[in-house]
């Protein structure tokens, strides 16, 4: 049976192929203009488009690449399998196209007529302010990622997230507290 | 000149040190981040000329509303943009981010990054620009603040679309507005109320008469009414009858009432529903108000029928009480009112306890619901992939939270209340022993003491009551908030101020120009032409998701367009007359929607006048009257919700007898037979051969042999037309037509190597 499964798994793997990009072939680059390039295979892609296949749950892996016309060039497994080079210019595009500012503090929460007000410290890279995001729909759109991660979805799409619940002070846990399910 | 109210006054002396004369700034948007994804307060201002964007960080003291308060603002950097120096602008919408593009120099180039919650401004910006270059009023058709900020604090609202302010939204007036809709029912309103006050003056006064005047008058020697123990049982009895009656009769009319109001308020939104326009309905924000209409009337409904009555008896009740206290004993009664202040904090803060366990039980108890509807839906699926025991995990799983949330809320239930009231017990203990003094010191008589007692627990209903009232008080405000935008909701298409009404609909259709866009920033057709002469067929190919059904939509004005004219007979569709539009186009598409009904009022739907017998040639033009007259109530057969089940091509050939009963001079056909089976579509394709005669026909297909009479084909991808002319033109130009084509015919060659 097991050795069933492992061939038929084999097969699989045989018969579809993901496209996963040979990364010592591949070289992400920015244009002039601000955007990611990549040249591949002979190929120079002017502009492609990142994306991750788990952007909340594994963001740095399994990243898919396509051109503008948003084809499919192909994948790659994780982010650590660039150079320092290249890693950097793929992060800075991902974290622009995936922006989710980190949540210090939860200053205050409204709950008023199916929306739910949260004044919050927010910011990256040490630089923090204050800003007043709504949420409809909590239970969908404040989702706890394992025990201790929360990320907040807001009416216009934005992103926020709490890196570590244990981290945050007690008054902004309290707040919190009523919409983690 | 009209600048957004959320550019502070301040960045007028910066964009002057940059050499911009702050009265040529025409437009302006804030944003918040660098291109390279870096956090900064960002000013883009549109002159007449330029486009300039200052980076810097902004110390911001205080928020008001949309006012912002800034200390002072630190330039880091400026960039200026001639306009005549950058090519056309876009805005491009990433994940959680979008950027404003443009060319410069024959290069494409990134000017601004923002996070996705500025989408809707740049693209306002871009709007301005194109104004500019067009040489129109620069805000032409721009959104200005009062769309897009509370008119009263300066708020902007969470959701443009829903003008709804948390900071001024205003409880009363909205329980002012549904308690307008009692206003037809004013005789009964007056008789509940009435009702109402006398039951609550019967219930204050029964103490007095149970307690004070038994104790006082007719049990204590000397007493006004000694001895007539009698006559003051019977007096008691009468007492509360009355109120029993009183209470009886106020439930009667209130029970006749209220479900007229609520009948009332579901008519009129349903009338308001038919009243909008499609892209209403299909907006998911909409499709959750849809869902919550009935729930929400019926919030509505037994706020009206439980909690009103209870808040005016109540309240009646408490004053009341209130005030015979202070006759009885107005020292007893400062005790009182020291002592409920604690009582109202305490049943205050146990329903905030509450209400977050409630919601924590509703979710969890909503998935719960979700989880075993899911269950009972993929039984297949779960069976045939032998997941039963995942499955009961999972419903484990989200059972035990449930039953742990459920055990924290009774655990704080049973904990609390006894100890409230116990706390109120002491209270009244507090109260007998003051009164007992006072009886002793014979300020006041025994009689006033346990009247003095009842009347305290008399007060303990309306606290607790009163402390979670107002939620309930909330919750029925956000109902009706719910039914009031969609009563107040303004179609997007609207019927125009003078509509033109052509004395004869020919049929020439023609799109110029066309860019369409159901999201912001993600535009579905991006400059569409296309023209069909009446009564000829043009046929419309491209790949899935390439907007071909946003053509048939816009054309019949489904939607209305962003940029560019659909125009029939020459006349814009937005200046015709929207029935006659409407009637005179016909869709067919994949999408088929049958009413609950029988098959022939199915079929008359387009035309209730319609005799049976048209009727019947109807579905003999649809290939229809065959498997019709075919099932045991043939015409009389129910169909829909409920009814009996069709096939998708039986439904298919009722929506074609539908739309010849129209008798439509533009017919439009989406993807009619894509999901048949090829027999199916033969017979559908000989129904539709029937119907195309001698009216102008545009067919969207992406399977190319439905297409092969078309006068004309016009090939759609990525929201442009990159191909158009006959079939044989199209094959001769090797492009997109014939690459698909090419497809097609493998596709049939190794059907048929198959099949040998």
């Amino acid at each position: 049976m097991e050795n069933n499964t492992q061939k038929t798994a084999s097969n699989l793997s045989e018969a579809v192929d993901i496209g996963f990009l040979d990364l010592s072939k591949a070289e992400f680059y920015v244009t002039p203009g601000g955007f990611t390039g990549l040249k591949y295979g002979g190929e120079v892609y002017q502009r492609i488009v990142l994306r991750r296949a788990l952007p909340v749950a594994s963001a740095m892996e399994y990243i898919s690449v396509a051109d503008h016309e948003n084809r499919e060039i192909g994948m790659f497994r994780c982010v650590d399998s660039l150079n320092a080079g290249q890693r950097e210019i793929v992060v800075a595009e991902l974290e622009k196209r995936y922006y989710c500012p980190f949540v210090y503090q939860v200053k205050s929460v409204k709950d008023k007529l199916g929306y739910v007000y949260f004044e919050l410290s927010i910011g990256r890279d040490g630089r923090r302010y204050d800003k007043t995001c709504t949420v409809k729909d909590v239970s969908k759109n404040i989702r706890m990622l394992g025990d201790d991660r929360l990320i907040i979805f807001d009416v216009d799409g934005n992103r926020y997230m709490v890196e570590s619940l244990a981290e945050l002070d007690k008054k902004s846990l309290s707040r919190l507290g009523p919409y983690l399910f | 000149m009209q600048m957004k109210k959320y550019i502070p006054e301040y960045m007028l002396s910066v964009f002057q040190e940059q050499g911009l004369d702050p009265s040529t700034l025409l437009y302006a948007v804030h944003t918040d981040m660098t291109p390279d994804g870096g956090d900064a307060d960002v000013y883009t201002v549109v002159s007449n000329d330029s486009l300039l964007i200052v980076y810097g960080e902004e110390k911001v003291v205080k928020t008001v509303g949309a006012r912002r308060i800034v200390a002072v603002f630190k330039t880091d950097k400026v960039e200026k943009y001639p306009l005549e120096e950058l090519g056309e602008l876009s805005v491009e919408r990433l994940i959680s981010t979008g950027r404003l593009c443009a060319e410069k120099e024959g290069c494409p180039r990134i000017l601004l990054l923002f996070s996705i919650g500025y989408l809707a401004d740049a693209e306002r910006l871009i709007k301005v620009v194109k104004n500019i270059r067009d040489g129109l009023a620069p805000l032409n058709e721009i959104a200005v603040d009062d769309e897009l900020f509370c008119p009263k604090c300066g708020t902007r609202y969470p959701e443009p679309e829903r003008k709804l302010c948390p900071k001024c939204m205003d409880k009363i007036s909205i329980t002012r507005r549904l308690l307008g809709f009692f206003g037809d029912y004013k005789g009964k309103v007056a008789v509940i109320l009435l009702t109402m006050l006398a039951g609550s003056a019967f219930a204050v006064a029964s103490p007095l008469v149970g307690t004070k005047l038994l104790f006082d008058d007719v049990l204590t020697a000397g007493g006004a009414w000694y001895g007539a123990v009698l006559g003051a049982v019977v007096l008691i009895f009468l007492v509360r009858s009355v109120g029993v009656a009183l209470n009886i009769l106020y439930s009667y009319v209130l029970a006749k009432t209220v479900p007229w109001i609520v009948y009332d308020l579901k008519l009129k939104i349903f009338e308001a529903m038919q009243r909008l326009s499609v892209g209403f309905f299909t907006s998911k924000r909409t499709g959750t108000l849809m869902n919550r209409v009935n729930k929400d009337a019926t919030n509505i409904y037994w706020f009206f029928v439980d909690g009103v009555p209870y808040v005016i008896v109540n309240v009646i009740t408490f004053a009341g009480v209130i005030a015979l206290m202070c006759v009885l004993s107005w020292k007893l009664a400062i005790v009182c009112i020291v002592i409920l202040p604690a009582a109202i904090g305490m049943f205050r803060l146990l329903w905030s306890v509450f209400r977050r366990f409630h919601h924590k039980n509703w979710v969890y108890s909503s998935q719960l619901n979700s989880m075993v509807s899911d269950s009972v839906n993929g039984q297949r699926v779960i069976k045939a992939y032998a997941r039963e025991d995942d499955e009961s995990r999972r419903f484990s799983d989200m059972g035990g939270k449930l039953a742990d949330v459920d055990i924290r809320t009774l655990q704080t239930e049973y904990t609390a209340f006894p100890l409230i009231y116990l706390f109120m017990f002491l209270g009244q203990v507090i109260i007998t022993a003051i009164g007992g003094m006072m009886v002793l010191n014979r300020e006041i008589t025994i009689g006033t003491l346990l009247s003095f007692i009842a009347y305290l627990s008399m007060l303990y209903g309306p606290l607790e009551f009163m402390s979670w009232v107002s939620n309930w008080w909330a919750r029925c405000v956000d109902s009706a908030q719910r039914v009031f935008e969609i009563i107040d909701a303004e179609p997007d298409i609207a019927e125009p101020a003078e509509p033109v009404i052509l004395e004869q609909v020919k049929g020439d259709v023609e799109m110029r120009g066309v860019r369409f866009e159901y999201d912001p920033a993600t535009p579905v057709l991006k400059g569409i032409d296309l023209s069909v002469q009446a009564g000829k067929m043009l046929g419309i190919v491209g790949k899935t998701g390439a907007g071909k059904s946003t053509v048939a939509n816009l054309i019949a004005r489904l939607y209305d367009v962003t940029e560019g004219s659909v125009t029939v007979d020459g006349v814009n569709v937005k200046q015709l007359s929207l029935a006659q539009l409407r009637q005179s186009i016909g869709i067919v598409s994949q999408e088929i929607y049958l009413f609950i009904g029988t098959i022939a009022d199915n079929i008359r739907y387009a035309k209730p006048e319609a005799s049976l017998e048209d009727v019947i040639r109807a579905a003999k033009a649809a290939s229809a009257h065959d498997f019709i007259m075919q099932l045991p109530d043939a015409y009389e057969t129910k169909v829909g919700a409920g009814g009996h089940e069709l096939s998708g091509g039986e439904k298919q050939r009722l929506s074609i007898a539908r739309t010849i009963l129209q008798d439509p001079r533009i017919l439009i056909l989406d993807e009619a037979t894509a999901a048949m089976d090829t027999e199916t579509e033969a017979k559908i394709q000989l129904a539709l051969t029937g119907l195309q005669s001698g009216r102008t026909t545009i067919a969207i297909a992406h399977r190319l042999s439905t297409l092969r009479d078309a006068d004309s084909l016009a090939v759609i991808s990525g929201g442009k037309v990159v191909e158009s002319g006959t079939h044989k033109e199209l094959l001769m130009k090797k492009g997109e037509y014939q690459k698909l084509y090419a497809i097609q015919l493998e596709g049939l060659k190794v059907i048929n190597m198959d099949s040998e």
